[in-house]
């Protein structure tokens, strides 16, 4: 039952957009944003055909095309015979791609022992009292300022990349988890003792069970600081990487690499995204946040 | 009414019709919106528009050759030629990439870079640059450093930190190359490491055997770590890795001659701060050294290693000279092999370099970095 739309109701609440504009809407801020990059671009191209700081459209499909087939400067160059997927293989942006997922999953991997531990924190008191203002003060020191110190102790190599984008995000996760799992009720846990429950049994039986959605909501939002600080450590001392390849584009203005890789990046990270969303609601029918 | 006071005042209170207050207090509020806007307007169209003098901004980052810069325009130097010339310049202070992002997005005028940077960043990227000053060669102050008694010709295997694709990348290849290990080459292991963290990373972990860098960074690691020897450094590759003072040509060459006036003031100031710091002159050192907050043994120690052309006579002579050919050929053979000059560039020559003497490395048709060497010729015959 459409009602006649009135201008009002665009600041209104109780509204119920036709389909048409629920899916078209959205898209206009996108269309603004190319529009604006487009008039930039071809400005600075009018002024300068050659200009590499806003590439224009041409350039950004030279440059995807580039990263896509061809090998990465250090490495050997390919047969000229080699197929599609060869090529696509061994390019530069596989490479890369390779190198930085390694050091992301390795990282993903190590914080589920940390909200475990958060967990334990909200449900064991002695654990809370034990680490909770520990984790407190350590979320408070920046992580990049420890960079240097984690070179010392970890070397170049991967490690102190993968120990940074723990430290980072470890104490966020933490206490989150543990100020989610501190919301259940406390009336559940008794009842679940007088059902002849053992600890273990309550933590991970009731309590983990049911806060597990949310859990995964809070590793989703955490999903952004982690790249970020995936990609100071890599700015910073790498051989390979994504953030690495966007640091030497970097140095000669190739703004028509960089930017197809930050899509990349970016489409990366939504599909990591959509990937544990999904999951959550496949796992977790029942719940409904409000 | 009077016995219920607090009635009397949700009565005065109290609006008589809803809609039209609320009416009311959005007209009341576009009025004052607007009001507020004339007021803006009516103040900004007050100010006179005066003739202001032309304004020409120069980029500085910390380096040896180019903390001159800010004791020039700290002491009153610039301001004296600049008032000479009837122009307004402007230092600023950057860290290197973003000096060099800041003049090829043309939001500044001139900037100090080395000769491989002119040749990578504006001059490929399509800004036409011109190099107007000569300042100094690096005369050892980029070394390649090494533990354990390294010799160059074992390092393939060694991870080597370093900035890659920056004159220290260029460093350790004339190395290899010197020593006729020019086949060893695709062998080396980069690990590229920010300059902020390379002397950390070097001194902390021992098994980080190699590293390329500048001073004060080299001498920051040789002072703390006995064990580390250089292996080779700039002094045996002299006027290769130049410091310059690199304008845009199109302000060079704007109609009204204003950036003429700004090249000349700039020269002017720069050889009289020059023959300052070349006389050791005590104000002179201690304000290049304030520049990157050195100590003056340390700003010292970095100047014995970078030869200066205190002289505009050598500036100039060495400019118009066959060696700067041959030295920047070396530069642009490097930059093509490493696709510093573009990625999609087919050819060396299709960045080409054109001299004082009107010869052009490159195609004639495709020059983008000129050598100027008027300015230097003035000033070394007093005409500035």
């Amino acid at each position: 039952m459409a009602q006649a739309f009135r201008v009002s109701d665009l600041t209104g609440i109780q509204v119920r957009p036709a389909r048409l504009w629920t899916h078209s809407l959205s898209w206009i801020l996108f269309v603004t944003g190319i529009a604006l990059y487009a008039h930039f671009s071809i400005v600075r191209h009018q002024e300068n055909p050659e200009d590499r700081v806003i590439p224009s459209a041409t350039q950004l499909v030279q440059g995807l095309k580039s990263s896509v087939l061809e090998p990465a400067e250090e490495d050997d160059p390919l047969d000229p015979g080699a197929t599609l997927l060869e090529q696509v293989r061994h390019s530069m942006i596989w490479k890369d791609t390779a190198s930085s997922a390694g050091r992301f999953f390795i990282a993903l991997l190590l914080l589920i022992p940390a909200m475990l531990l958060g967990m334990h924190m909200a449900v064991f008191p002695y654990a809370g009292a034990f680490f909770l203002r520990f984790v407190l003060f350590f979320d408070k020191i920046v992580a990049l300022s420890l960079l240097p110190i984690l070179f010392i102790v970890f070397g170049i190599g991967e490690w102190s990349k993968i120990m940074l984008m723990f430290i980072g995000v470890a104490p966020t996760l933490m206490l989150d988890t543990y100020n989610i799992a501190g919301g259940v009720p406390r009336e559940q846990s008794v009842k679940a003792f007088t059902l002849k429950s053992t600890n273990l049994d309550v933590a991970y039986r009731v309590v983990l069970k049911q806060v597990l959605p949310q859990l995964i909501n809070s590793l989703r939002l955490n999903l952004k600081p982690l790249a970020l600080f995936l990609f100071a450590g890599e700015m910073i001392a790498s051989t390979d990487g994504l953030a690495y390849r966007i640091a030497i584009m970097r140095r000669h203005m190739g703004m028509d690499i960089i930017i197809p890789y930050l899509l990349w990046v970016a489409l990366l990270l939504f599909m990591l995204d959509a990937l544990l969303r999904i999951t959550n609601r496949r796992l977790h029918p029942w719940y409904q946040p409000l | 009414m009077q016995r219920y006071p607090s009635a009397l005042i949700f009565r005065v209170m109290k609006p008589s019709n809803p809609a039209q207050s609320k009416r009311g207090l959005r007209t009341r509020f576009a009025a004052c919106g607007i009001a507020l806007l004339l007021a803006f307007v009516v103040c900004w169209s007050a100010v006179p528009a005066q003739a202001a003098p032309p304004t020409f901004t120069v980029g500085w980052s910390v380096y040896a050759g180019w903390n001159p810069y800010f004791y020039m325009a700290k002491s009153g130097i610039l301001k004296r030629w600049a008032d000479k010339y009837g122009v307004v310049i402007k230092v600023q202070r950057f860290d290197y990439a973003a000096s060099l992002d800041a003049f090829v997005a043309k939001n500044i005028d001139a900037c100090t870079m080395t000769n491989m940077e002119a040749l990578d960043m504006p001059a490929a990227a399509g800004v036409d640059s011109t190099v107007v000053l000569v300042g100094d060669y690096s005369n050892g102050n980029d070394a390649v450093l090494a533990r354990n008694n390294l010799t160059l010709a074992q390092l393939p295997s060694k991870p080597i930190l370093l900035v890659q694709k920056t004159v220290s990348e260029y460093l350790l290849e004339r190395a290899m190359v010197l020593n006729g290990l020019e086949s060893q080459l695709p062998r080396l292991k980069l690990l590229n490491t920010s300059d902020s963290d390379i002397v950390g990373a070097f001194l902390g972990d021992k098994s980080n055997q190699v590293a390329v860098t500048w001073k004060p960074l080299v001498s920051n690691i040789v002072d703390q770590d006995k064990g580390v020897k250089s292996l080779f450094d700039s002094s045996h590759i002299p006027e290769e890795i130049l410091d310059l003072l690199v304008v845009r040509t199109d302000v060079l060459k704007r109609p009204d001659g204003s950036g003429l006036k700004f090249a000349k003031a700039i020269a002017g100031a720069w050889y009289e701060t020059v023959a300052q710091i070349a006389a050791a002159n005590a104000a002179a050192i201690s304000g290049s050294a304030a520049a990157s907050s050195d100590s003056v043994a340390s700003y010292k120690e970095q100047l014995r290693t970078t030869f200066l052309y205190s002289s505009p006579q050598a500036a100039a002579q060495f400019t118009q000279s066959g060696e700067l050919k041959q030295k920047m050929d070396l530069v642009r053979q490097f930059c093509f092999h490493h696709g510093l000059l573009g990625q999609n560039v087919q050819s060396v020559d299709d960045v080409a370099i054109l001299y004082p003497d009107g010869a052009i490395q490159g195609k004639k048709d495709r020059v983008r970095l000129r050598v100027d060497a008027t300015y230097m010729q003035l000033a070394a015959q007093g005409k500035l």
